[in-house]
């Protein structure tokens, strides 16, 4: 023995010892904890919070929080950063109230990805609790017949060792919370139990004061789950619960297992989230080195492939297993992901739909913005809807299939307002079909679907066409009145990943305008949202903070994507102080209509975020660094106008495309000419800046002038006039050819 | 006009008014419109206002840090930037009667407590609005028992400030008050237009000697000897 670090008074009853062995917690009948620092035993904290003696104590696998609990039924939660300590939350209602020297256990167990605990229940259920909101999650139930006194998760957190007082000793799988195994030959009650944290062993101590130590304590088909890298906590609403951090294997040949009796469950969520979604580990790819299988996905029954089946051919597809190209996963636009219990479905310029899990059923919430139009409504949702879009016009909804109600997909259309009877309707998909994406125009639904088909039906219903996707797997899809635009993954590019192609079509006219043209991403950049502007040009959003939008689309092979914001270089990102990035919402008067998340947050949450918006910036040049003097003012002056230059130039062909294509409105045609004398008013004042500059940058403000897009003459005779303004003589002469050569019909690119 | 940002909840068309039209009201775009009738459309639940950036907590709890740090004892924070004076005449129109070609000071300044405000300077008129939208719009705040502490907070450090001062005030000597609001102003006009009154009564026997003596240089010529000292002397 080294030392004595510290004395209680009273029996010692639980010791816990941080992971990096810094610090212990003692908890003894004495009233409070006392946490010592293992190597100076003078630095001692006490908490004190307690009114009982206490039973179990335990640290995170951070160290950060220490969970105490007490023998009067309650958790205390406490935080420990840096010696200050700090009560966080009295977790009531969770374990039994017992007696310290009680044989049954109150310990709480934390998983090892720190994100949950569990603990037993005085209903001898084992009871996940999660540690950001401290709300129940799942809870491994049935196993044990009698209090539960010893508890302990495998390394990996992907198993559960439990033993009761009744002589029981149980082994449960954590993602589906079933018991793996109960063994029956113990004699005496355990009273602690751990893992090996390498093999397949696990030892305990019992009542007799003895120590066993169990070798192949996992039976052989769960015995890969040990192997596995870190298991996420059985967390609810977690589609990663569902998919093991295993690689997404492709069905070989003779993998039965993997082929045919996958479920359309696993199918469907496979298809979702690609490795990408993995967040613990190195993208999930799992070596399969000796071919055990354990790159393996099990099917929906929840059984792996008996090891001996695959043995020989899992090594013959080794090197095929080895590399898989990275796929976009699909995302519906507008729709956030599980966060507690609840979730945005939807959120654009029309309002917002939301929706609550309430374990058997969902409730979904409607709620606009102008309230004067529509009313709000609710309603409970016993088919779990998991995507909707909202427009002016109505909501549409959609389900996914599910293998115990026998249930198909599903999309539910419900218009706000009619004038006969309110007429929802329904429809059910093809059985083994699920809804990848889906959108909702003035005119017609668009939905992707897991079998590659795009389906789109009328407004009330009447399908009105199917064609299979080009470019499968499907990614989103986006749609304006009789337009559509749908995304998928294409081949492979140079960097391994998949490049996806969008194809726009107009229903109506039953003509393609885009053809699997490539959306254009920067490598290492996703696609955050796809989504039609106000005037009907297509713009994507991308996670390099990038707003582009689609110019001449209308034309085939002449589409490109033009940078319209660049949000990393916002004036107000320039002091660095702020960490912000953007979720985009729409475009819409000519501005970007985002909301604001703070400090690495990825998606917006409740209370529901204001919008905010954004000039448009194209971004043309550096961030013009503020300062007082007058040259860098000058220099800014002249940034700014050289972006509005490439904006209005922009705009005005965005807008005669659209004049030009489509029956346009008096109000449309007459904005053209207005942008056509925008663009020129702000060459002129580039021309001005020029001119002032000095007597040697003759040659730029002329070619400046040859920029001029007005025909008429009256632009380069104002142009000639500044020139004269400023005395710049042979420049107005140059000019002023150039107008008399504009107006005679000579056309002179060449010569300047 | 005081304008700030409006959230409407429901169409409203534009309305045509004395200090120029107001755009109309499209949920969910934000608008700027005149305080008074932002206050209607907010006690009549179609619209929401959205506080101003500078009226804040972040932003307050800046503006005091710098109020109330010992170097800047002599000076308040600032006032927001004037925008950059247009230079250039434009095109068409009278230059002189054209909106663009105005150079606004405060307190004209049509930004002031707008979505678009300056972030860390107080405008003229940062405690009408603090507390008009904290009364009438004090859902739209995210903590406003915070953001009323802090203006409070605010306005005793810099009456303290103004007061301490009015000490050195007298014929010749002055404080310097750039960046006082409106109500600030108007609080301490009183007294110390009355206190530099009294001065001037006081000082006013000196002064005719004072106006007497230059009249005689003036008639004699600069040869005075005592001109110099007594020049001084007045200075204090």
């Amino acid at each position: 023995m080294e030392e004595i670090i510290v004395r209680c008074s009273l029996p010692v009853r639980d010791i816990s010892l941080s992971r990096d062995g810094e610090w212990a917690a003692v908890a003894s009948d004495e009233l409070d904890v006392k946490v010592v620092n293992t190597r100076d035993m003078t630095r001692i904290m006490h908490l004190r919070e307690q009114c009982r003696p206490v039973k179990n104590v335990s640290f995170d696998v951070s160290g950060t929080m220490l969970a105490v609990s007490c023998s009067d039924g309650v958790v205390y939660m406490y935080s420990l950063s840096s010696e200050k300590l700090q009560l966080l939350k009295r977790v009531d209602g969770l374990i039994k109230t017992l007696e310290t020297d009680a044989e049954a256990s109150a310990m709480v167990a934390w998983h090892p990805d720190g994100r949950a605990f569990i603990a037993p229940t005085s209903t001898r259920d084992i009871q996940c609790v999660a540690r950001n909101d401290w709300q129940r999650q799942k809870a491994f139930t049935g196993g044990h017949r009698a209090d539960i006194s010893a508890m302990r998760w495998s390394p990996n957190g992907a198993l559960l060792a439990s033993a009761g007082v009744d002589n029981s000793l149980c082994l449960w799988d954590t993602r589906t919370q079933r018991l793996i195994k109960t063994f029956e030959d113990v004699s005496n009650t355990i009273m602690a139990i751990d893992w090996h944290p390498t093999e397949n062993m696990c030892s305990y101590t019992n009542k007799n004061g003895e120590l066993f130590m169990r070798e192949n304590f996992v039976p052989s088909p769960s015995s890969t789950l040990l192997k596995v890298a870190l298991q996420p906590s059985p967390m609810n609403n977690e589609p990663l619960s569902e998919v093991s951090g295993n690689a997404q294997r492709r069905p070989g040949d003779g993998l039965k297992s993997n082929g045919v009796l996958r479920s359309v469950e696993d199918q469907y969520l496979d298809d979702l989230l690609g490795p990408d979604a993995m967040s613990e580990d190195d993208g999930g790819f799992i070596e399969d080195d000796d071919g055990a299988g354990y790159a393996e996905v099990p099917n929906g029954h929840g059984k792996r492939a008996a090891g001996g089946m695959t043995s020989l051919p899992a090594k013959r597809h080794q090197a095929y297993s080895s590399w898989q190209p990275r796929i976009h996963e699909a995302f519906q636009p507008g729709s956030t992901p599980w966060r507690g219990n609840r979730r945005y479905l939807c959120l654009n310029l029309t309002g917002f739909v939301w929706t609550v899990n309430q374990e058997t059923h969902h409730t979904i919430t409607v709620e606009f913005y102008d309230r004067h139009e529509h009313r709000d409504f609710h309603f409970t949702d016993p088919y779990k809807y998991d995507k909707a879009c909202l427009n002016e016009k109505g909501t549409l909804f959609s389900c996914p299939p599910s293998t115990q109600s026998d249930q198909r997909a599903m999309l539910y259309y419900r218009p706000h307002e009619t004038w006969t009877t309110r007429m929802d309707w329904k429809t059910q998909l093809p059985a083994g079909e699920t809804i990848v994406s889906m959108s909702l125009s003035d005119s017609c639904i668009v939905a992707t679907t897991s079998a590659g088909y795009v389906r789109i039906f009328s407004l009330f219903g009447v399908p009105l066409k199917v064609h299979r996707q080009k470019s499968t797997p499907a990614v989103t899809c986006a749609s304006f009145r009789d337009y559509v635009l749908t995304v998928g993954n294409g081949s492979v590019g140079g960097d391994g990943t998949t490049r996806l192609l969008y194809s726009i079509e107009n229903i109506r006219r039953d003509e393609i305008y885009q053809n699997e043209d490539i959306l254009a991403l920067p490598d290492g950049a996703e696609l955050r949202s796809v989504f039609f502007g106000d005037k009907g040009d297509p713009c994507i959003y991308d996670t390099h903070g990038v707003l582009l939008v689609l110019l001449h689309w209308r034309t085939p092979g002449q589409a490109k994507w033009v940078p319209l914001l660049d949000t990393k270089m916002l004036e107000r990102l320039a002091s660095g102080r702020k960490d912000e990035t953007y979720w985009p919402v729409a475009v819409a008067n000519n501005k970007f209509h985002c909301i604001i998340l703070k400090g690495g947050e990825e998606y917006p949450y409740f209370p529901r975020p204001l919008l905010t918006d954004f000039e448009f910036s194209i971004p043309v040049s550096a961030l013009p660094k503020t300062s007082e003097e007058d040259e860098d003012k000058e220099l800014v002056h002249l940034q700014g106008l050289e972006e509005q230059y490439v904006r209005a130039t922009l705009q005005h062909s965005l807008q005669l495309d659209l004049v030009e294509n489509t029956n346009a409105s008096s109000a449309q045609k007459a904005e053209v000419p207005m942008m056509e004398r925008e663009v020129d008013k702000v060459l002129l004042q580039l021309l001005a800046t020029e001119c002032r500059e000095g007597e040697e940058r003759g040659m730029k403000a002329l070619e400046i002038a040859s920029l001029m897009r007005d025909r008429s003459g009256k632009m380069l005779e104002a142009a000639g006039k500044i020139a004269a303004r400023f005395q710049r003589d042979i420049l107005g002469e140059k000019i002023y050819q150039l107008a008399e050569r504009r107006l005679v019909g000579l056309v002179d690119d060449e010569e300047i | 006009m005081e304008h700030v940002t409006v959230i409407p909840r429901q169409r409203l068309d534009g309305l045509e008014l004395l200090g120029g039209p107001t755009k109309p009201l499209n949920p969910p775009f934000s608008t700027p419109l005149p305080l008074w009738l932002a206050l209607l459309l907010k006690k009549q639940r179609r619209a929401n206002i959205s506080p101003p950036p500078w009226l804040s907590v972040e932003a307050l709890t800046h503006i005091l840090d710098f109020e109330t740090d010992e170097r800047t004892a002599e000076v308040f924070s600032p006032a927001p930037t004037m925008p950059r004076a247009i230079g250039m005449t434009p095109l068409e129109g009278d230059p002189y009667l054209s909106r663009d070609s105005l150079e606004l000071s405060p307190p004209f300044m049509s930004d002031a407590a707008t979505a678009r405000a300056q972030e860390d300077a107080l405008p003229y008129h940062w405690l009408e609005l603090g507390h008009l939208l904290l009364t009438h719009a004090a859902d739209d705040f995210d903590e406003p028992d915070t953001v009323r502490k802090l203006l409070r907070d605010l306005r005793e450090v810099r009456m303290s400030k103004l007061r301490k001062g009015f000490k050195v005030l007298g014929p010749g000597a002055g404080i310097k008050m750039n960046g006082v609001g409106g109500m600030e102003v108007a609080e301490v006009r009183g007294f110390v237009v009355g206190m530099v009154d009294g001065l001037r009564k006081i000082n006013r026997s000196r002064e005719e000697s004072r106006k007497e003596r230059e009249i005689e240089e003036r008639e004699n010529g600069l040869g005075s000897s005592s001109y110099a000292d007594e020049e001084d002397e007045d200075m204090l």
